[in-house]
C-alpha cells in the first residue's frame, strides 16, 4: 500500500464509489461539521487566531529555509542522547534500513502507532515480507488493518467505517462477540492490544515535530498508544518526513498548539509526548535501542519550487475537515494515502503527475481550505500552480481544450470579437433553448445541464442596451 | 552510534535552497507575531487555579482542591471513588514534604497495596504498574490553559506509572501552575540551554486516555487511563 | 464621483438587468458611471484551468479597457477577485506590474464600494420578501467581502433576511470544475439546495451570477419555487 490508494481503479470510478456510499457521506458529513466547529471554538476562545496563524507560518517558513542546518543538529543531538540516525532518499532505502533493524534483533513482533509516512513507505508490507508480525495499536489503524483498508483521512484514518461494519470485522477476525457499542469496542481493542503492546519486541512511531536542539521526538496521540509504543519495546525507531522539525522547544508549543487546535479544536490532545530516544541509566520505561529514519521521498524536491509552503504543513486535516469536495465523495477518492486540499497539493509533487493529474482539478477552488490552513499555505492557489503546470507548461490537457483556452485567449484580448460573440451567444444556442431554458446542452454544457438548467443568454446584451440609453440620452438633451 | 548518508541528504536538501550545506550559525529570528505570550498573562494563581478546574471539566477529569494537611483524607476520597485498592507511585522528594509517605504506609498496613517504583526491579515493575488501579505522581509544571500536567519523566518517575493502571491521578503544587504550554517550554528550552540536555521522555498529560476513531463518538479510556484526576495542593 | 462598470462577461451576456441594475444603483447613489466598451473578460477560466498564459492577454486587454477610469466596479465577488490577483500574477512582468497594482487598487465589488467607498448602508430599496443570502466563495475568502452584503440586505426595511446553514460552503460551481468534475459538482449544488429549501425563503440573493445560475439551475430542474435574484436587483427596487 504505497502513498497510492485503490490503484485498480480510475478516478472517476472512485469517485463514483464515493459518491454512491451513503454511509461514508453520512459520516463525513457529521465529522466534518463537528470537526470544523471544534476548529473555529478554539479559534475564537483564543480571539487572535490570526496572529497564531502568522506565527505559525513564520516558524515553519524559517525553519525549512533553514532545514539543512536544523536536520544536522537534530542528528548531532540524537547521536549523542545515544541514538542511531538513518537519512533515507527513498521509500526503498528506509524499509530496507528498518527491515535490517529488526531483523538484527531478531524482532517477532512490530507494534506501531499512527504515522502517515509509513504508510507512504508501504512499512508494513515490509516488515510482513520479511516475517515480523506488525500491529497497529492506533485504534482507527487498528481496525483497517484488521480490514486490509486504506485510511481515508490523516487524523481519523477510518472515518469511512460504521460501528457495525467493526463489529463484524472485530467479529470475522478476532472473535469478537459482543455488540456494536462503541465503548464496548474499545474496550474490546484495549484488551487485544494490550496483550500486543507488552509482548512487542519492537516499536515504531512516527514523528509530528522532532525538536531539533533536544534530539527530541515528540507525539500528539489522544489514545495514549505511541506513549506505549515508546515506553515498552526494547528496541524503538521513530520515522519522519523530513520536514517534520521545530527549531527549539519554544516552537514546539507554537505548533502543537496549532495542530490540536486546528486538528480536533482542542486545547491539546490527552498526550503530547517528547523522548529523546534510549532510556537513561537506571530508567526501566524506555527503549535500550533507539533508531531515527528521516526520510526525503521526493520531499526535496519541493523545496525551492513554487510549492515550498506545501512542506509547511503540519498534517492537521483542518483543509480536508472544510473541503466540500472531500465531503462529497470521501478519502479513498483521491487514490492517495494523504486525500483533500493538501494530498491534492502533495500527492502529485511526490508521486509524479502520470497516474494524479485528475486531483488539481479535484477543487472548485473555493478556498476554504486556504482560509483554514492553520499555518497558511495557499493551498487553492498551489493547485491552480498545478494546473498551470499540466495545461501550460507540460501540454499535458487534451488537445481541443487547449484549442479553446487559445480561443478564448483570442476571444477576450480582442474586443471586437467579444462583442460581436456575446451579441450571438443567443442565436448560437437557440436550438437547445426553451423558454429562456437549456435543459439539455451540447458539448461542454451537457455536463453541466446532467445536474441543473442554464438560462438562455438574454435577449439583449448588457452593452446593447447601454449603447441605446446613451443614444436616447443624447437625443433628450 | 551512527549516523548514516547525512552528507549526500543535506547537500540535496541545500542545493534545492540555493547554497552550500549550512551547519553552524543559524539563530532563530525574533518572531514578530507573539500571541502565546499574551494567554492569562496577568492571571493571578487563583485566577489561573480556576481555569484549571474549568478546563477539566471539558477533559473529563476530576478536579479536586485541598491542603496539605488534608491530602490524606482527600486521597483517600479520590481512592474511594475508584474503588481502589492498589497504587504505583514514583519515587520523588515531595512525597515526604506532602507527607505521602505515611499515607503509603498507612495504605500498606491496611492490606492495600502501595508500590514504589523500583529503579532495579524490572519484572516486578511492570507487573505492578500493568495491574494497578491508580498510578500517582507529582505534576512538574502544571498548565491551567489546557488542562495538563507535565511530567519530566526519570528513572523515578518512569513513563508507565501515569499510562497503564487503570486510573491516574496527579498530585498539582500550587507553584506548579503556570498559564500555558509556553512556560513549560521555556523552562524545556533553558535546561536545553544550560545543560545541553533534557530529561529522556517529557509527557504532557490531559486527562484521561480517549478516542474518537469510531463513528466520531468519543470514548473516554482507550489504552492509556480510563479516569483521571487532578489534586491542587495548596 | 466617477466610476467606470466592470460588466464582467457573465452579466453581460446573460443577465443584462445586473449590469442596468448596477448602473442605477449608482446613478442613484450620484456616481457619475460610464462603460469602457473595451473591456472583455477578466480571464479567469483560462487562469483557474491552469492557461496562465492564455489568462494574461485577457487581462492585459481589462488593464487596457480601464486605464483611465478613476474607479472600476463590478457586480461580481469572484470577476472582482481576479482583478485583484493580478498583481500576483504579473508581479515578474516589469512592463505590466505597475499597471495591474493600479487596477487592482480601484477595484470593487458593488457591495464593497458603497459600504466601504460611499460608506452607505440604506440605498432607499423598497423590496419586499423572505430572503436567504449565499455568500459565493471568492466574495468571502477572496475578495474578504463578508459583511457589506449583509449589511445592505438588512438595511432594506421590507427584507426578512434568514440565515443560510453552511453557507459559507461552495456551491458546487468552480469554472470548468462544473463540467470537468460534473458528479461532485451536481452533489454539492444538490446539497446547497436543501441548505436553500430549508431557509423557507422565497429569494436566494448572492452577488455573483455563476453561482447564481448554477442554484439557480439546478432549483428550477426540482422545480422549486425559490426566485434568485442578484443583490443588485433586490437594492435597485424602488
Amino acid at each position: 500500500m504505497s502513498i497510492k490508494v485503490h490503484e485498480e481503479l480510475s478516478y472517476k470510478e472512485r469517485v463514483t464509489d464515493g459518491v454512491e456510499n451513503d454511509f461514508m457521506r453520512q459520516a463525513v458529513s457529521s465529522a466534518q461539521e463537528r470537526l470544523k466547529k471544534g476548529r473555529l471554538q478554539a479559534a475564537e476562545e483564543l480571539g487572535d487566531w490570526e496572529d497564531w496563524r502568522s506565527l505559525g507560518e513564520e516558524i515553519r517558513s524559517h525553519t525549512i529555509e533553514h532545514l539543512d542546518f536544523y536536520l544536522h543538529q537534530l542528528s548531532e543531538q540524537v547521536e549523542k542522547n545515544g541514538g542511531h540516525v538513518f537519512f533515507a532518499q527513498t521509500a526503498e532505502e528506509a524499509n530496507d534500513y528498518i527491515k535490517n533493524v529488526v531483523k538484527k534483533k531478531d524482532g517477532k513482533k512490530v507494534v506501531k502507532s499512527k504515522s502517515m509516512v509509513s504508510e507512504e513507505i508501504s512499512l508494513n508490507e515490509a516488515l510482513t515480507d520479511i516475517g515480523a508480525e506488525v500491529v497497529e495499536s492506533d485504534l482507527g489503524e487498528w481496525i483497517l488493518q484488521l480490514d486490509d483498508d486504506p485510511p481515508s483521512h490523516i487524523v481519523a484514518p477510518a472515518l469511512h467505517k460504521d460501528r457495525e461494519g467493526i463489529r463484524q470485522t472485530f467479529a470475522d477476525k478476532k472473535g469478537y462477540d459482543q455488540t456494536n457499542k462503541p465503548e464496548e469496542l474499545a474496550l474490546f481493542a484495549r484488551e487485544q492490544l494490550r496483550k500486543d503492546f507488552l509482548a512487542a519486541d519492537i516499536g515504531i512511531t512516527g514523528c509530528n515535530f522532532a525538536v531539533a536542539e533536544s534530539g527530541a521526538i515528540t507525539l500528539v496521540t489522544n489514545e495514549g498508544n505511541a506513549r506505549l509504543v515508546s515506553a515498552i519495546p526494547e528496541t524503538q525507531i521513530a520515522i519522519m518526513g523530513m520536514e517534520r522539525i521545530v527549531p527549539t522547544w519554544e516552537e514546539l508549543d507554537i505548533l502543537v498548539s496549532l495542530l490540536t487546535r486546528a486538528a480536533v479544536g482542542q486545547k491539546l490532545t490527552s498526550y503530547i509526548t517528547s523522548f529523546t530516544g534510549t532510556r537513561l541509566e537506571n530508567e526501566i520505561d524506555g527503549p535500550e535501542e533507539f533508531h531515527l529514519v528521516i526520510l526525503d521521498n521526493g520531499r526535496s524536491k519541493i523545496i525551492g519550487s513554487e510549492f515550498q509552503s506545501a512542506l509547511h504543513c503540519i498534517r492537521c486535516a483542518a483543509c480536508i475537515n472544510v473541503c466540500p469536495v472531500y465531503r462529497h465523495i470521501g478519502g479513498h477518492a483521491y487514490g492517495s494515502i494523504y486525500p483533500g486540499p493538501i494530498g491534492a497539493v502533495i500527492t502529485p509533487l511526490l508521486d509524479g503527475y502520470e497516474e494524479h493529474e485528475e486531483l488539481p482539478y479535484a477543487s472548485t477552488l473555493c478556498a476554504a481550505c486556504t482560509e483554514a490552513c492553520p499555518v497558511k499555505i495557499p493551498l487553492h492557489e498551489q493547485l491552480i500552480r498545478h494546473r498551470e503546470i499540466i495545461a501550460d507548461r507540460q501540454k499535458r490537457t487534451p488537445k481541443l481544450e487547449r484549442m479553446m483556452m487559445a480561443g478564448f485567449a483570442q476571444w477576450a484580448s480582442t474586443p471586437a470579437a467579444y462583442q460581436l460573440s456575446a451579441k450571438m451567444a443567443r442565436t448560437a444556442l437557440k436550438p437547445w433553448s426553451k423558454d429562456e431554458t437549456i435543459t439539455n446542452g451540447p458539448g461542454p454544457l451537457k455536463d453541466w445541464t446532467v445536474n441543473r438548467d442554464l438560462p438562455a443568454p438574454g435577449k439583449q446584451t448588457f452593452r446593447s442596451w447601454y449603447k441605446q440609453r446613451e443614444k436616447e440620452k443624447k437625443h433628450d438633451n | 552510534m551512527t549516523i548514516s548518508n547525512r552528507d549526500t541528504f543535506l547537500q540535496h536538501v541545500a542545493a534545492n535552497l540555493g547554497r552550500d550545506v549550512i551547519v553552524e550559525g543559524v539563530k532563530r529570528p525574533d518572531w514578530k507575531h507573539k500571541p502565546h505570550l499574551n494567554v492569562f498573562k496577568n492571571h493571578n494563581v487563583e485566577q489561573l487555579i480556576d481555569e484549571l478546574e474549568k478546563q477539566c471539566e471539558n477533559i473529563h477529569t476530576d478536579f479536586r482542591r485541598t491542603t496539605k494537611e488534608n491530602l490524606h483524607q482527600t486521597l483517600q476520597e479520590v481512592l474511594d471513588a475508584y474503588d481502589a485498592d492498589s497504587i504505583v507511585y514514583a519515587y520523588d522528594e515531595r512525597n515526604e514534604v506532602y507527607g505521602l509517605d505515611s499515607y503509603f504506609a498507612e495504605l500498606n498496613n491496611d492490606g492495600k497495596d502501595a508500590y514504589e517504583w523500583s529503579t532495579s526491579n524490572k519484572e516486578k515493575n511492570r507487573q505492578k504498574v500493568e495491574r494497578a488501579d491508580v498510578g500517582l505522581t507529582f505534576s512538574d509544571i502544571t498548565l491551567a490553559e489546557s488542562g495538563t500536567v507535565t511530567l519530566l519523566n526519570d528513572e523515578y518517575n518512569a513513563r508507565t506509572i501515569s499510562l497503564l493502571p487503570e486510573s491516574y491521578i496527579a498530585i498539582i503544587p500550587k507553584e506548579t501552575i503556570v498559564p500555558r504550554m509556553t512556560q513549560a517550554t521555556t523552562m524545556i528550552h533553558q535546561m536545553q540551554q544550560e545543560n545541553n540536555h533534557v530529561p529522556s521522555c517529557v509527557s504532557f498529560v490531559t486527562g484521561p486516555s480517549n478516542s474518537a476513531d469510531i463513528e466520531m463518538n468519543l470514548i473516554v479510556g482507550v489504552h492509556g487511563p480510563v479516569r483521571a484526576a487532578y489534586i491542587v495542593v495548596d | 464621483m466617477k466610476v467606470s462598470l466592470f460588466i464582467t462577461c457573465m452579466c453581460d451576456i446573460f443577465s443584462s438587468n445586473v449590469g442596468k441594475d448596477t448602473v442605477e444603483l449608482l446613478e442613484s447613489q450620484n456616481c457619475d458611471v460610464d462603460f469602457p466598451e473595451k473591456q472583455t473578460c477578466c480571464g479567469q477560466p483560462a487562469f483557474n484551468s491552469g492557461y496562465t498564459k492564455d489568462a494574461k492577454k485577457a487581462m492585459k486587454q481589462m488593464i487596457k479597457a480601464f486605464e483611465h477610469s478613476e474607479y472600476v466596479v463590478g457586480p461580481s465577488g469572484s470577476c472582482v477577485g481576479m482583478l485583484k490577483e493580478y498583481p500576483k500574477i504579473f508581479s515578474d512582468d516589469a512592463e505590466w506590474y505597475d499597471k495591474a497594482v493600479e487596477l487592482a487598487n480601484k477595484s470593487y465589488e458593488i457591495t464593497q464600494f458603497l459600504v466601504d467607498v460611499l460608506h452607505v448602508t440604506d440605498v432607499g430599496s423598497t423590496f419586499t420578501g423572505r430572503v436567504t443570502y449565499h455568500p459565493s466563495c471568492h466574495m468571502t475568502r477572496i475578495l474578504g467581502v463578508k459583511e457589506a452584503p449583509v449589511k445592505l440586505l438588512e438595511s432594506v426595511p421590507g427584507v426578512e433576511l434568514i440565515k443560510l446553514p453552511l453557507g459559507e460552503d461552495c456551491c458546487g460551481f468552480g469554472g470548468t470544475f462544473s463540467v470537468k468534475n460534473s458528479v461532485i459538482s451536481g452533489e454539492m449544488v444538490k446539497e446547497k439546495v436543501r441548505h436553500v429549501e430549508e431557509t423557507k425563503a422565497d429569494y436566494l440573493v448572492g452577488g455573483d451570477m455563476a453561482c447564481l445560475m448554477n442554484i439557480g439551475g439546478r432549483m428550477t430542474r426540482e422545480g422549486l419555487d425559490v426566485k434568485v435574484k442578484h443583490i443588485t436587483e433586490i437594492l435597485n427596487t424602488r
